[in-house]
């Protein structure tokens, strides 16, 4: 029997597929189960889909490599993190520059001044057995002893905020040798000399530092942004 | 290409034997059982490759693709049918390829002469378990699909001859959902019709 007015195919091949909401659909099961030429319809594309799904495998054309090579694999990656390590190599080379001249700078001072130290430290002990007994004898020790004290201090402070040691501490030196003779202005002046010491700290530990910090991070980040295998 | 019912047709590859075993040998990183699994996979992979792209060179370039990709991501493998999850990685390389390839209007792959396609492959005579008259069923499939056009072929390669659901084929292929099954049931009506001649193949 021939129906008129057949349902569009397409829902027919979802009927044919088992969509539910063409099994569903009471007027297309319906029409399909008093048509004939629906129902063929049905059947072949049904017949098609079962075909379809048992077509066999296929070799290969030519041999496959099976396993992806470990250079094939790491050059992937290299390319894949190329970006972190073009990014931050010129970090990490910038923090090692900066935490080179920040060791330069930080070590080449303290050597000088541990020389002048112990120059210094000398002669002080040679000078000060002489002050002690000229002062001991007209009874000003005890003022001459804090100035020469307060002295050494400001000699060691200046010594380390103007990198050049030596010539200001053989002034101070000399300064020492007449502290005895002076008012305890003098020795104020010698305090308000130490006053802007901290303000003039060494910059090299900072530059140092900033420059291991940024290596460090620079590596780090590039460590964890490279993809790595598997 | 649901994981619930497991569908492995008589041609087609069946899991190992012991493929639960190998399979956790090669995700803990044992290359050898890695390699077993691919030979033992890859006409499966190739032939949906081959089926998607029509050509042997794309083909083998998008199942190689594949292995690589499963050699990365198999230790994130977590149960299931290993065949189905390695053609699921297959179809996107193909696809890949398939974007990258045909930057153009879809339009159906070339076949040469009618019924003398050289790039198909002799299955029967490859495959022993496939008898005479299917394989010259499956033969003039093959021939049918490629002259659908792109979208239609994809749809119908993917859903009908390696059952994946409507949403797989969805995502995979970034279309809508409507759109997908559209594309199935007119490719299928399609290959009905190119098929009309050689109607008497069904039912043998």
């Amino acid at each position: 029997m021939l129906i008129p007015n057949h349902p569009d195919d397409e829902r027919l091949s979802a009927l044919a597929s088992g969509d539910t909401d063409a099994t569903a659909d009471a007027s297309l099961t319906g029409h399909v189960s008093s048509c004939i030429r629906c129902t063929d319809l049905v059947n072949e594309l049904g017949a098609l889909r079962a075909s379809l799904a048992e077509l066999p495998d296929v070799p290969p054309s030519r041999p496959l490599r099976l396993l992806p090579a470990v250079e094939a694999q790491t050059s992937r990656i290299d390319r894949a993190g190329g970006w972190a390590r073009r990014f931050f190599a010129p970090v990490l080379t910038a923090g090692a520059a900066l935490a080179l001249v920040g060791l330069v700078g930080t070590a080449a001072p303290a050597f000088r001044v541990q020389e002048v130290f112990q120059n210094v430290g000398s002669e002080l002990s040679a000078q000060a057995s002489m002050a002690v007994e000229a002062p001991a004898a007209d009874g000003g020790g005890a003022e001459a002893g804090a100035p020469a004290a307060s002295t050494e201090e400001a000699t060691g402070g200046e010594a380390l905020s103007a990198g050049d040691a030596s010539s200001p501490a053989e002034s101070n030196v000399e300064r020492t040798l007449s502290a005895p003779g002076e008012t305890p202005d003098d020795a104020d002046d010698g305090a308000s000399a130490r006053a802007p010491a901290p303000a003039e700290r060494s910059p090299w530990p900072m530059v140092l530092f900033t420059g291991v910090a940024l290596m460090v991070a620079a590596a780090l980040l590039r460590w964890i942004l490279a993809p790595r295998a598997g | 290409m649901t994981d619930a019912p497991e569908r492995t047709p008589a041609n087609r590859t069946p899991p190992l034997p012991d493929e639960a075993a190998v399979i956790q040998r090669a995700a803990d990183g044992d290359r050898t059982a890695f390699a077993q699994l691919m030979e033992h996979y890859q006409s499966a992979c190739y032939g949906l490759a081959w089926r998607l792209l029509g050509d042997p060179d794309h083909a083998a370039d998008a199942t190689q693709d594949a292995f690589v990709h499963a050699y990365r991501a198999i230790g994130s493998y977590r149960g299931g049918i290993f065949r189905s999850w390695l053609l699921r990685i297959t179809a996107n390389a193909s696809y890949d390829i398939l974007r990258r390839a045909q930057r153009r209007p879809s339009s159906p792959l070339p076949d040469g002469e009618e019924g003398s396609a050289p790039e198909l492959p002799d299955i029967g005579a490859v495959n022993p378990v496939v008898e005479a008259t299917k394989s010259e069923l499956y033969r003039h499939l093959e021939v049918a699909l490629r002259r659908l056009p792109e979208d239609q072929r994809t749809a119908v390669v993917l859903c009908d001859v390696y059952g994946m659901d409507y949403n797989e084929v969805a995502a995979m292929t970034k279309s809508a959902l409507g759109t997908v099954k559209s594309r199935i049931h007119r490719g299928r009506l399609r290959l009905r019709q190119l098929m009309a001649e050689h109607r008497e193949l069904f039912s043998e």
